[in-house]
């Protein structure tokens, strides 16, 4: 853009005296700009929680990479509109009228371009990464039956005939993908694990699957419901421990399951 | 009309208000008794009949069929003199409270109707922050909590679907277009009367156990037998979708026909778009949303299973049935909002709107676009669709016309002579929101992100800035722009400047706070907070307070207002559209002469800047106030 294209009228001629108003808005858009994507980049490490998981990494830094593009686009609002106040305020009610611009179609084009792209990349971007997520696939996968019922998570492990519906727990080695199926006994649940980037709902009579995730950092972690299913939504947590190889054996086999 | 009519105390009472309610009750416990007769063990069978002999009766009781019978049964319309009577000439303050047609009776029962419900709802959120401030579910149980949540949620939906449209769709939009009234102003009242009749149907789900499901009345939870308060859910739905539908074919109507000469489609104002948009969208919306509320009513009357997987039923079919109205009504909400912004700031700028056409272009692409997008709530409803890559393209096109939106707005204030009152506070404050609003929408509405966010507090704080911080602040700048015209008084503009940044800063500060518990995993509907996320909203109560005060502070300014307000002159704002081209008050039948349009109502900078009307319209605009 450039003053030529703003200035629509051609009626309308900037007298000299007067400041130009683009061009300092437009430096002053690019230098906070700047400085907001440094700021977007160092800071959203310390807003976004702990990842425990390849899923749940490559979606933060989607969340990262989309907010450094939203900077400069929510600058662009604020500055002209910060800029507009602060030059073009009237004390009490204005007596005459201000100049009347019109768009001329190169500015028209230019935003349609420019918002158009960035709107492309989001989708092309999303589609990438969903794929991604999605299109993996691996021998040793661990199989998760999970099941929602008002309001607790009952946990199978297929493969090794285990439950832990009385542990309330879910245990999962590290670094092996694991895949949950999640149903439902009664009413819509959402079952979400933060940590591991895992969101899917609980649907009564149908079995939905997640993507493969491979948990990549020992620790304990939350399920939470992320659909209101009545009285004690709010309550319906339960553990997830991701634990060594030899943890989830012994784990595994102190559940009645075998290897 | 020079006639008087001798009114006794009977034919004022009768049909009214009060003879509507009476007969509703009586209605109600007939019905509620003749069905107890027959299926005593049926709760929801019983309460739903009564709701209809509620609303059938209230509706004989206040007179909405007395023209139907008149003409069906004595084969003749109502005379001139009826229809005056009708519209409410000479009834005073009483013809509020009685089935008049006359357009800005009906707007102002709707202003009323909404701030009520707008108060009542803030008190609902107010009670939710109570709850949330600290862990573990304190102050409320959680079923308690679970129906607070819903009814704040009803309201507010139902409040700002019918914010803009209701209000100054009805008041302000005839004027603007040079029409005499509505359309069809016995729908007119119909539409507000219907909306009016769910208020104690709604409330009695207190008196019923409250409902558990939130606003979106999930199925199979709404169909589980656990309280009959979800039927006054449901039924409430019912009637609100038949009574919008009722309004937004009157308005279309009205648009379509009744602009005077010269009101091309080229010359009506931005706002008029707007609404004209909204109700069209809403016309598509909200049949789904009422069928999907009669299948779940009955499910639970007449034990169907639409929606129950072990007989066959399916949760999703509610999902896509309610997201269907859902994700559109989003945007029967934004449009009017975002017109009346563009209108308000031509004003307050004194320039014309920066690219008429490009404005009503992208309202017109938003409301095409937005009917296709409302798969995105049910992006990890593990229904595996392969059609989440279209809507997630939908969903994000709809930031192109948004972003021309932007370009309007801030290009129609650049070097204008920007005139700071409160409408346009409350404009300003609407694009910063909405700025955050939509941006935080991108990572709901892109697949990767939205896997981990979708459900969460995340979403709550989305929306919230997207229909509070952005299209309530736009309501409020309709407010405090059209109160002058609509009540004839003017508003305080300290108070009024105080409740912006009151409303502002605690707006922000609250749901910044959520986005960030949202981010951190914080699920929605959650009575019973749980400790990572404790501060966070603590810190959203906290600021929640300064929200409170906001709602007094312009509670106690519209009052004082209305009671000792100053008045206003015709023409407030030095505005160029029709309706402050009429005298304030606005006479019966508004204009005395129809006027002849010839330009834009935005020719600033164009002609000698003054009041502006004589540029606008050709006919002398001298109508006699109303005595």
């Amino acid at each position: 853009m450039s003053d030529a294209n703003v200035n629509g009228n051609p009626d309308s001629t900037t007298p000299a005296q007067e400041p130009r108003h683009l061009r300092r808005a437009l430096i002053l858009w690019g230098v906070l700009s700047v400085i907001g994507i440094v700021l977007a980049i160092t800071l959203t490490q310390f807003i976004l929680p702990v990842s425990a998981s390849d899923l749940d990494n490559a979606d933060n830094v989607t969340i990262v990479v989309f907010t450094a593009l939203a900077v400069p686009v929510a600058l662009f609002v604020f500055v002209f509109l910060g800029y507009s106040l602060f030059a073009f305020r009237t004390e009490g009610r204005p007596t005459e009228d201000g100049i009347p611009l019109q768009p001329r179609p190169l500015l028209q084009i230019g935003w349609l371009g420019i918002t158009s792209v960035l709107c492309l990349f989001l989708v092309i971007w999303g589609m990438f990464a969903f794929y991604q997520e999605t299109a993996t696939a691996a021998p040793n996968t661990l199989v998760v039956q999970v099941t929602g019922q008002q309001w607790m998570w009952t946990v199978n492990y297929p493969q090794y005939n285990a439950s832990s519906s009385g542990a309330q727990v879910i245990e999962l080695p590290v670094n092996r993908p694991v895949r949950f199926d999640v149903t439902s006994d009664d009413v819509l649940h959402g079952f979400a694990i933060r940590a591991l980037g895992v969101r899917v709902d609980a649907n009564p009579g149908e079995m939905s699957s997640t993507p493969l995730v491979t948990p990549t950092r020992i620790g304990s972690y939350t399920v939470v419901c992320v659909e209101l299913c009545g009285l004690y939504h709010s309550y319906m947590w339960e553990s997830v421990n991701v634990v060594s190889d030899a943890q989830f054996n012994a784990w595994i086999t102190s559940q009645g399951g075998h290897l | 009309m020079t006639e008087t009519r001798r009114t006794n105390l009977v034919q004022t009472l009768f049909p009214s208000v009060l003879s509507g309610v009476v007969l509703g009750v009586i209605g109600a416990i007939i019905a509620g008794v003749i069905v107890a007769h027959f299926v005593p063990d049926n709760t929801d069978a019983i309460v739903v009949a009564a709701y209809t002999g509620w609303v059938i009766f209230f509706f004989i009781g206040i007179g909405a069929f007395n023209g139907v019978w008149k003409w069906g049964f004595g084969r003749r319309d109502a005379t001139p003199a009826e229809e005056l009577q009708l519209a409410g000439k000479d009834q005073g303050l009483w013809r509020y409270f009685r089935y008049t047609t006359d357009h800005k009776v009906v707007g102002m029962q709707y202003l009323v109707t909404v701030l009520a419900f707008f108060f009542l709802g803030s008190m609902g959120a107010f009670m939710i922050r109570l709850e949330q401030a600290v862990p573990g579910a304190i102050f409320f149980t959680p079923s308690t909590y679970n129906t607070i949540v819903g009814m704040h949620g009803i309201l507010m939906i139902a409040a700002t679907i019918i914010m803009i449209s209701g209000p100054f769709g009805n008041f302000v939009l005839p004027i603007m277009i040079g029409a005499r009234d509505m359309a069809f102003p016995r729908l007119n009242a119909l539409s507000y009367w219907l909306l009016f009749s769910i208020i104690p149907v709604f409330f009695s789900t207190l008196a019923l156990g409250g409902f558990p499901t939130g606003w979106t009345g999930y199925a199979p939870l709404s169909v589980q037998e656990l309280t009959p308060g979800m039927d006054a859910y449901c039924f409430t739905l019912i009637i609100f979708a038949i009574s919008t539908t009722v309004a937004a074919m009157n308005i279309v109507t009205t648009v379509m026909v009744m602009r005077t000469k010269g009101m091309t489609w080229g010359r009506l104002p931005v706002f008029v778009w707007g609404v004209v948009l909204s109700v069209i969208l809403g016309l598509t919306a909200f049949p789904s949303f009422l069928m999907s509320q009669v299948m779940v009513l009955m499910d639970r009357v007449f034990e169907t299973s639409f929606f129950i997987a072990a007989f066959g039923g399916n949760n999703w079919l509610y999902e896509h049935l309610f997201w269907f109205m859902g994700h559109p009504e989003v945007y029967v909400i934004a449009l009017p909002s975002m017109a009346a912004a563009a209108e308000i700031t031509a004003v307050f700028a004194r320039k014309p709107v920066f690219g008429y056409r490009m404005l009503v272009g992208s309202l017109v692409s938003i409301c095409i676009l937005s009917v296709l997008v409302w798969g995105h709530h049910l992006y990890t409803s593990g229904s595996e669709s392969a059609l989440d890559g279209p809507y997630m393209l939908d969903t994000e096109l709809i930031s192109i016309p948004t972003g021309l939106f932007f370009l309007v707005l801030v290009g129609t204030l650049w070097r204008g002579r920007i005139w700071i009152t409160v409408p346009l506070l409350f404009v300003i404050g609407m694009l910063v929101n909405f700025v955050i609003g939509g941006i935080t929408g991108i990572y709901l509405a892109d697949l990767p992100t939205d896997e981990i966010l979708h459900g969460g507090m995340f979403v709550t704080a989305h929306f919230h800035f997207t229909l509070v911080g952005s299209m309530v602040f736009g309501f409020f700048a309709a407010f405090y722009y059209w109160f002058p015209k609509m009540v004839g008084r003017r508003l305080n503009p300290v108070l009024g400047k105080l409740h912006f940044w009151l409303f502002e800063i605690g707006f922000v500060g609250t749901f910044t706070a959520l986005f960030y518990a949202g981010l951190q995993g914080e699920p929605r509907w959650s009575a019973n907070v749980a400790p990572p996320f404790v501060t966070a909203n603590l810190i959203a109560s906290l600021f929640a307070i300064l929200i409170a005060v906001s709602v007094f502070v312009l509670v106690y300014n519209v009052v004082t207002a209305v009671v000792r307000g100053e008045p206003a002159t015709a023409n407030e704002w030095g505005a160029k559209t029709l309706e402050w081209a009429v005298p304030t008050p606005v006479p019966l039948e508004n204009f005395e002469d129809l006027p002849e349009i010839k330009v834009l109502p935005y020719d600033y900078g164009a002609t000698p800047a003054k009041t502006g009307s004589d540029s606008v319209v050709d006919a002398p605009l001298q109508p006699q106030a109303e005595s």
